[in-house]
């Protein structure tokens, strides 16, 4: 049986499972269609209100940059803080309560692009089937931490965005465990495209129109362990592997020359978040550790007409904690938040684009209400840069940033 | 090493999707102490998790039902936890 035959018998079964409750015959001998038997039909049928509702978040702040780079700096002052803008509404619409489709456009200041659009079937307790273009079951951070009104600092950690959002489909679920909970999530996606640098790019709305990835798919997913009976901590451990798609007239190739094999990627991740109040402060920490792994290749070098080959590993990692005096009697000092988080992010020296880059924020949160921010922070970041094993230069940045975001 | 092929990506996906299926069939038991948490409770445990308890007023009882849903295939909650938070919110729509 092909994938195919398997999509099409999974649509198949989900179409049955949501319709067959309303199948009514009226039209058989003995059942005709008058105003009593339709009227019988319809007050027999399941509830099955709709409800449909936008809500959204909205990021926008000011930020003064100085970057020094090769004994030069430069000063930047932004108003529209174009890196981390953000405007999202989103859509959700409920039929009954079994049925929710979900659509989050976004516009990050240079691009109207796509969050997620899927629907989601609640099956029964513990079970829920999605289908559409995911956010793909990968760490915590980018499926519930990236809202600007959630996030406590004024940028998101430098490479959580992979493993990104995907076409496919994904069952997830959240299961009690005697004292202790566990939660399941597995997606089955088109997956990635491996570039010709070494890079990897997501085949998602908008990118490489034309090529499509339908004969490699790539399976993610995360299991979670509540361990304490108040839900404080979430232990989450992500693994994700697939095949990838080769770019149109690819120039590298699998590194054992006799071997047609194409690309392939696997990522895992470590995941941590503990919340604790210890009257009157909310303690707060949250950490994620990953590393993505491609397969070794033979790459072209375009400007020394060479071959190379590199490890294609990149890992990030980062670790925040926040204390907020909630419980405090001072109406200003309960609604302020200390955050600090540090980030490092290395990408293989030998490619084209090697990097180790670490970063250290501070910021103070003044929470306006239960979903609305004002956030003045603090970034110092030190990136040293590499080129096929060869230093370009080291980089030190310092952000100061005002940054309001809400919910709406 | 061998690196795995579609239909073996394909197998684990189904592997992992029957044992959390057999896991949500056959029930995995909350004991007591947790199914006698009230609906308050549950509010203030779970949602600090990702960000601020919301306020209860925010959104009339549909719009909780259609937001309680949303956050459960975020936040993965039980099906218990979802409806007590939902119900707790509400009830103060009704004052």
């Amino acid at each position: 049986m092909n994938l195919q035959k398997i999509t099409r018998l999974v649509f198949i079964a989900i179409l049955l499972l949501t319709n067959n409750s309303y199948a009514q015959d009226l039209s058989k001998p003995g059942n005709p269609i008058n105003d009593q038997n339709v009227n019988q039909a319809v007050t027999t049928m399941l509830p099955a209100e709709s409800d449909f509702m936008m809500v959204g978040l909205v990021t926008f702040g000011w930020i003064n940059q100085k970057q020094t780079f090769g004994g030069v700096s430069t000063k930047q002052n932004s108003i529209g803080d174009a890196d981390r803008y953000e405007f999202s509404p989103m859509f959700l619409w409920r039929h009954g309560d079994k049925l929710l489709a979900e659509f989050e456009p976004s516009w990050n200041g240079y691009q109207l692009g796509v969050n997620w659009a899927d629907v989601a079937y609640f099956v029964k307790p513990g079970l829920i089937i999605k289908g559409g273009y995911l956010v793909l079951p990968f760490g915590t951070y980018t499926k519930r931490l990236a809202a600007g009104w959630i996030n406590k600092l004024t940028s998101d950690p430098m490479g959580v965005d992979m493993a990104g959002s995907d076409f496919g489909i994904e069952v997830e679920g959240g299961l009690p465990l005697g004292n202790m909970k566990w939660s399941y999530d597995v997606s089955l996606t088109n997956g990635y495209q491996l570039n010709n640098d070494g890079t990897i790019g997501n085949l998602g709305i908008g990118l490489n129109p034309g090529i499509t990835n339908n004969d490699g798919k790539t399976f993610c997913g995360r299991l979670a362990l509540l361990p304490l009976s108040n839900s404080s901590l979430e232990l989450g451990f992500s693994y994700l592997y697939g095949s990838m798609a080769k770019p149109a007239g690819a120039s590298f190739t699998n590194i054992n020359a006799t071997d047609t094999k194409g690309p392939s990627v696997s990522m895992m991740a470590a995941d941590l978040n503990f919340v604790h109040n210890v009257n009157p402060v909310q303690i707060n920490i949250k950490a994620q550790y990953s590393a993505t792994m491609v397969s070794d290749e033979k790459y072209f070098d375009s400007t020394a007409l060479a071959q190379y080959t590199f490890t294609n590993t990149t890992s990030t990692l980062f670790g925040q904690l926040s204390l907020r005096p909630s419980k405090s009697n001072n109406k200003i000092l309960k609604n302020l938040e200390l955050a600090m988080r540090y980030v490092d992010y290395t990408a293989p020296k030998n490619s084209g684009f090697g990097q180790s880059y670490n970063e250290m924020d501070v910021c103070l949160d003044y929470w306006l209400s239960w979903r609305t921010v004002l956030k003045l922070g603090y970034e110092n970041i030190k990136s040293d840069g590499y080129s096929f094993g060869a230093s370009t230069g080291s980089a030190t940045t310092n952000n100061l940033i005002i940054q309001f975001s809400t919910e709406f | 090493m061998k690196m795995p092929s579609v239909k073996d990506i394909i197998a684990l996906t189904l592997i992992c999707t029957v044992i959390a299926g057999a896991g949500s069939v056959t029930g995995c038991k909350e004991s007591k102490k947790i199914a006698d948490k009230s609906g308050a409770q549950l509010w203030s445990e779970n949602c600090q998790r990702c960000h601020n308890t919301p306020a209860p007023k925010t959104f009339n009882d549909e719009h909780w039902k259609t937001v309680g849903m949303h956050m459960q295939t975020r936040a993965l909650l039980t099906d218990n936890e979802r409806d007590k938070i939902v119900d707790f919110l509400q009830s103060f729509n009704h004052l």
